[in-house]
């Protein structure tokens, strides 16, 4: 590679990052500012974050973000598994429009994902009195859009595996306890730790869907900042984004921290 | 038989709850909503019986006011906003996806996560990242006042240019992604073999490279370009009235119950330009990557 060609690469990765950094930045930056502005910092101060911390509406919607990401990433991945691994172990049985079922909400805006189940809710609650829009509603929702994405994981990691170990394992005559207990899920663990994040930060990012799936009393983190700003509250905005922001990169590292172990199918 | 029964049993076991959950809480959902689409609008805006295309003919712009431009310019402006971002996006990962996959393997894992984890971030705080930057008084503010692009004491949003950094900056790490696969498998020797016969760097991309690097690049363009499209956030935090996309429009036609038919009629138009876009990108693959496979 010439040395212009590198030297301009290095520039151009530098301005890619400030681009892409610059916006958390300021919002972390500006969290800590004494006086309400995000175009003049007048000192270092905590009082966004004590207003937040006796805010009890923003209470609960940490509360009621918490419980929906943890609660639809674990059922998500649990069904999503079970899903990707029928779709690998019946494969022969012409199982293919299940494929083009599960592509379907990658594919689909999400602005129409969540209005179809808002319009859905919300009818059923109306006419039947079930399913009456809240934190219930959005765990549905946020596991409907998180299944197909773990099954597709967990799918291609089974198409990647030897079918040779499969037959292997018929030979050995294992019990299908014992096939799934000591061949599926030690082979599986990569692709399970990863589906856990990916399904928890797609919880986690997802604002629209959750927006048009949520009851009165099921305001989420987003929704608390987004109702904020629309109203032109902002000061605490930014402590609350801040958290947020932290949280994302504790995760981050952890997948960093993950990805570093090595994998058991890996024979070397 | 009875084996044949027992598998049966199994296998619905561990398909049916994922495949419920999509055909009960997605599939019926939406096409419930399609289903609105041919009803007429309710005094509150909720819909009614009997059925009638009614919201067709109200999102085709026709009103009591006789016909209105106003819709067909959402939606030529949501394509035109979709297609600028997504060229930009490419402008950008290009370079990206490249410099990641030229750097030694144990530090490429880390400058990926570098691009990606700012998209784990929910993209409402995202957009007020931007909203803090563009603020009124912001040096970046002032700098565009200097430089006469907005008026004194005025932000950068909202406007259309905010709109498309947002887009912009969202959808960035999805096209890195493909293209630094691409990169990661691209054959050296067709590079050499170029630059040996004395190609300019121009001629080298275009030959040797950007072939390898198609399938990348159209999985990427998907990835961007439909979530571009179906935008409701960014749009509605940083573009203001004149930057709204088909998204917005839709929207707001089901907030306090405006006009459901009329939200439902444009979500249908919203999936036929999605599966439309699809199409073109489909036949456009394989247009330019001849005899190549391109997965779409």
């Amino acid at each position: 590679m010439s040395a212009t060609l590198e030297r301009s690469l290095r520039a151009f990765w530098i301005v890619l990052m400030v681009f892409l950094y610059a916006p958390l930045a300021v919002v972390v930056f500006f969290s800590f500012n004494a006086i309400n502005s995000s175009a003049r910092f007048a000192g270092f101060s905590l009082r966004w974050y004590e207003r937040l911390f006796s805010n009890e509406a923003i209470l609960s919607a940490l509360a009621n973000t918490a419980i929906l990401a943890t609660t639809s990433t674990v059922l998500g991945v649990a069904i999503g598994l079970l899903l990707g691994y029928g779709l690998y172990r019946y494969r022969h049985r012409r199982l293919a429009w299940l494929i083009w079922l599960i592509y379907l909400p990658v594919i689909m805006p999400d602005i129409v994902f969540g209005l179809s189940e808002m319009t859905f809710f919300v009818t059923l609650d109306q006419r039947f009195g079930i399913l009456s829009p809240g934190l219930g509603t959005m765990v549905i929702a946020h596991v409907t859009f998180q299944v197909p994405f773990v099954a597709l994981l967990v799918h291609a990691r089974l198409l990647s595996l030897d079918p040779q170990l499969f037959e292997a394992c018929h030979d050995l005559y294992a019990s299908p306890w014992q096939r799934a207990r000591f061949f599926i899920l030690p082979v599986l663990t990569p692709a399970i730790v990863a589906s856990l994040l990916l399904a928890l930060t797609l919880s986690i990012d997802d604002f629209v869907i959750s927006f048009f799936t949520a009851g009165p009393d099921s305001t989420t983190l987003p929704i608390y900042i987004w109702s904020a700003i629309k109203k032109g509250v902002t000061p605490e905005v930014n402590a609350i984004a801040t958290l947020m922001i932290v949280g994302v990169f504790l995760v981050a590292l952890s997948s960093l921290v993950l990805q570093r172990r090595p994998d058991p199918s890996d024979p070397s | 038989m009875l084996k044949s029964a027992r598998d049966s049993l199994h296998l619905l076991a561990i398909v049916a709850p994922g495949a419920l959950f999509i055909v009960v809480f997605l599939v019926l959902p939406s096409l419930y909503l399609m289903g609105m689409a041919f009803t007429s609008t309710g005094p509150s805006g909720l819909p009614a019986l009997p059925f009638s295309l009614q919201a067709f003919r109200e999102l085709a712009g026709f009103g009591f006011l006789g016909w209105s431009p106003g819709n067909l310019y959402t939606l030529l402006r949501s394509v035109w906003q979709t297609f600028l971002a997504t060229a930009l996006v490419i402008l950008l990962a290009y370079p990206a996806a490249y410099y990641i996959a030229s750097r030694p393997t144990r530090w490429r894992p880390l400058l990926l996560l570098a691009v990606v984890v700012p998209s784990w971030t929910n993209q409402v705080i995202r957009s007020v990242g931007w909203m803090n930057l563009f603020a009124p008084g912001t040096p970046i503010s002032d700098f565009a006042v200097l430089i006469g692009l907005t008026e004194p004491r005025m932000g950068l949003f909202p406007s259309q240019f905010a709109v498309i950094v947002g887009l912009v900056y969202n959808f960035l790490p999805f096209m890195v992604l493909p293209l630094y696969a691409a990169f990661e498998r691209l054959d050296h020797a067709q590079v050499e073999a170029a630059r040996d016969l004395f190609a300019s760097p121009l001629a080298v991309f275009r030959h040797a490279v950007f072939p390898q690097t198609l399938p990348g690049l159209m999985a990427g363009t998907v990835l961007v370009a439909i979530p571009a499209f179906g935008m409701y956030v960014v749009t509605e935090l940083l573009g203001g009235g004149k930057a709204t996309m088909i998204g917005n429009l839709v929207a707001r036609q089901f907030a306090d119950a405006t006009n459901w038919p009329l939200g439902a009629a444009g979500a249908i138009l919203m999936i036929l330009a999605t599966v439309g876009g699809l199409w073109v990108l489909r036949r456009l693959g394989r247009r330019l990557g001849g005899d190549r496979e391109v997965v779409l």
